[in-house]
């Protein structure tokens, strides 16, 4: 009863709000924005899928930063977790509907911009949209979403103010994105990890600094997608250049699925462990 | 049968020391007033009664369970009020005292809860954001009614809540008493602790610094009642000098003024005066909560006169239309 009733009230509660209903507003109007754009572009509605998914890498978890960065912090904040846990809830039930509640409205928010973008492929471009490729895009941003949403409550469910909260989530973000992407010259992953084989005099086979890479839910979702293209990576030269090209774990798409998968299981579970001994109030 | 008992229970903040060795007991089905100013330890102890928070040392059980090990079987059979709360602000009144019921296990009527706490159907309806303040004190006392809990906490119940408001608060309070269940009713209104509680518990830089029933604690500081008597003439001999219980006697005018130390004294003083004089007018003031309160703590609540005779207190305006 506590998991369905405390997962119901946030949904709804949230559903209700008018920053969410204009997030996922602006995310579908983004990612239809970016199919637009290249009606005249491409034949294949496949290549803007290509687009949509750095996108989709880049802004969605800015995007979920606002869902999810109060789920738990504002409650404690506002003392509104002490009505919810005065009810005979456990922390067990009240963490996961957090996170599953934030996690779906997340994976809504990617459903409904992927039906948006295949609406458009059938109606505008040359090429018809394959069905399997788009539930693929869905599926695999669907896991990326829940893996973010993951961390960010996690992140909401370890702090105890709106400020630290915003801080913690938007540190995650740059961390987990553009730093371990190497987006920032300098400023990046490898940079950290030269610095490191260096200090300690080591030199780092590559297949591991590759696994290395993807690590991050962010960096493993790119990997991912390399399921969408099965069969059409020659028709364009951006798409060719993700093709994984050895043998190493790091360019497994399996690998980087099950990457997704523990940031979206492990990491909740572990925000849990800390949050079942936090004081409330 | 007790209902809470604590031990020593005691909780530090570093070097805070915010409940320093709490030994109490509250009883079924009574209403204990637990007062005492802000800061004092109230809501502390109330989080540790819930499991909110660890103690420092000693120990707690609710309704025969540990409150460290056991704290949802506590939970689940008392209803909560907290202090210091925000509801969710886009759900309805209704849907949260339904979700409440919900959770329970209960099969609590949400309208019946929503009628007894004063929210008429139209606003029961409407988003909890949209709400005054006294309106969302209702819907949560809503929350802390469903299922028909063994242990009501409320904690400052009466904030934000108007006259009318705490009245219906009083009633509901006795109701729930009346029912069989036991309320812990923390507060720093004097005025409301006096009118609903059997006992009351005095909390001080978080001691408990007296413990008893309000006429109890009365008369162990002398502060029973005043007793003024408006006669024709005063005699030279009022007589009082044997009757026990009479602390003092003073003359203004016509008026006798006569300070009784229990409530038993009040009538034997009222005949001596009746023999010597015609008596035109009686009124008789109980010593008030307050000045109990002052002399356990040194102090008015939160340092002022709040909790006094003021006649824009809606505490005040509640207790004189009750």
């Amino acid at each position: 009863m506590g998991f369905a009733t405390v997962f119901k009230d946030d949904v709804r509660n949230a559903a209700r709000s008018y920053v969410v209903v204009g997030v996922i507003g602006v995310f579908a109007a983004l990612v239809s924005l970016v199919f637009i754009a290249e009606i005249d572009v491409y034949d294949a509605p496949f290549r803007a899928i290509f687009d949509a998914s750095f996108l989709l890498f880049m802004i969605f978890p800015l995007v979920i930063a606002p869902l999810t960065y109060l789920a738990i912090a504002g409650d404690r904040s506002r003392g509104t977790i002490k009505f919810v846990l005065g009810l005979p809830n456990s922390r067990l039930e009240y963490f996961f509907a957090k996170y599953v509640s934030r996690a779906t409205i997340a994976v809504a928010a990617v459903a409904i911009a992927t039906g948006s973008a295949f609406l458009i492929a059938a109606l505008f471009y040359v090429e018809s949209p394959d069905f399997v490729r788009f539930l693929k895009f869905l599926g695999l941003s669907a896991l990326f979403a829940m893996a973010m949403a993951g961390t960010f409550v996690t992140v909401s469910a370890m702090t105890r103010t709106r400020s630290r909260a915003m801080i913690g989530v938007f540190g995650a973000y740059f961390v987990l994105g553009p730093f371990w992407l190497g987006f920032i010259p300098v400023i990046g992953l490898d940079t950290v990890v030269d610095a490191i084989t260096s200090a300690l005099g080591v030199e780092l086979a590559e297949s591991t600094r590759q696994l290395i890479g993807v690590l991050s839910p962010s960096t493993a979702y790119l990997e991912s997608t390399e399921l969408i293209y099965t069969g059409v990576f020659e028709r364009y030269r951006a798409i060719s250049s993700i093709r994984s090209e050895t043998d190493y774990l790091a360019d497994r798409t399996w690998f980087a699925v099950l990457v997704m998968a523990a940031w979206a299981t492990v990491v909740p579970l572990l925000g849990f462990l800390r949050f079942r001994s936090v004081e409330v109030g | 049968m007790t209902t809470i008992s604590t031990d020593g229970l005691t909780r530090r903040f570093g070097d805070v020391v915010a409940v320093d060795g709490l030994t109490m007991t509250v009883e079924r089905e009574e209403v204990y007033g637990f007062l005492g100013p802000n800061g004092a330890g109230k809501s502390t102890t109330i989080d540790m009664l819930l499991g909110f928070k660890k103690p420092s040392a000693g120990s707690a059980t609710v309704l025969g369970e540990d409150v460290t090990k056991r704290s949802r079987a506590v939970r689940s059979r008392i209803g909560l009020l907290p202090e210091g709360y925000e509801l969710y602000r886009n759900l309805t009144g209704r849907e949260l005292i339904a979700s409440a019921i919900e959770t329970k296990g209960a099969h609590d009527d949400p309208d019946e809860i929503l009628d007894r706490v004063g929210l008429d159907p139209d606003d029961a309806r409407r988003a909890v954001g949209d709400y005054s303040t006294g309106m969302t004190q209702r819907a949560a006392l809503g929350v802390a009614l469903a299922g028909e809990p063994d242990l009501l906490i409320l904690d400052e119940p009466s904030s934000g809540l108007d006259p009318k408001g705490i009245k219906l608060l009083r009633r509901i309070v006795r109701q729930e008493a009346e029912r069989g269940a036991t309320v812990f009713f923390s507060s720093h209104h004097l005025d409301q602790v006096e009118r609903v509680c059997d006992r009351v518990g005095i909390l001080h830089d978080g001691r408990l610094v007296a413990e008893n029933a309000v006429d109890d604690l009365r008369e162990e500081l002398d502060a029973g009642a005043t007793m003024e008597v408006d006669v024709d003439a005063v005699p030279d001999d009022l007589g009082m000098d044997d009757v026990e219980g009479v602390g003092g006697v003073t003359v203004d005018g016509t008026t006798v003024q006569v300070t009784c130390r229990r409530p038993g004294a009040k009538m034997p003083a009222l005949r001596r005066i009746d023999d010597r004089a015609t008596v035109e007018d009686v009124v008789i003031e109980d010593a008030s909560l307050e000045s109990v309160f002052e002399e356990y703590t040194a102090e008015g609540i939160d340092g002022s006169a709040e909790g006094s005779a003021d006649a824009t207190d809606p505490q005040r305006q509640a207790a004189e239309g009750d």
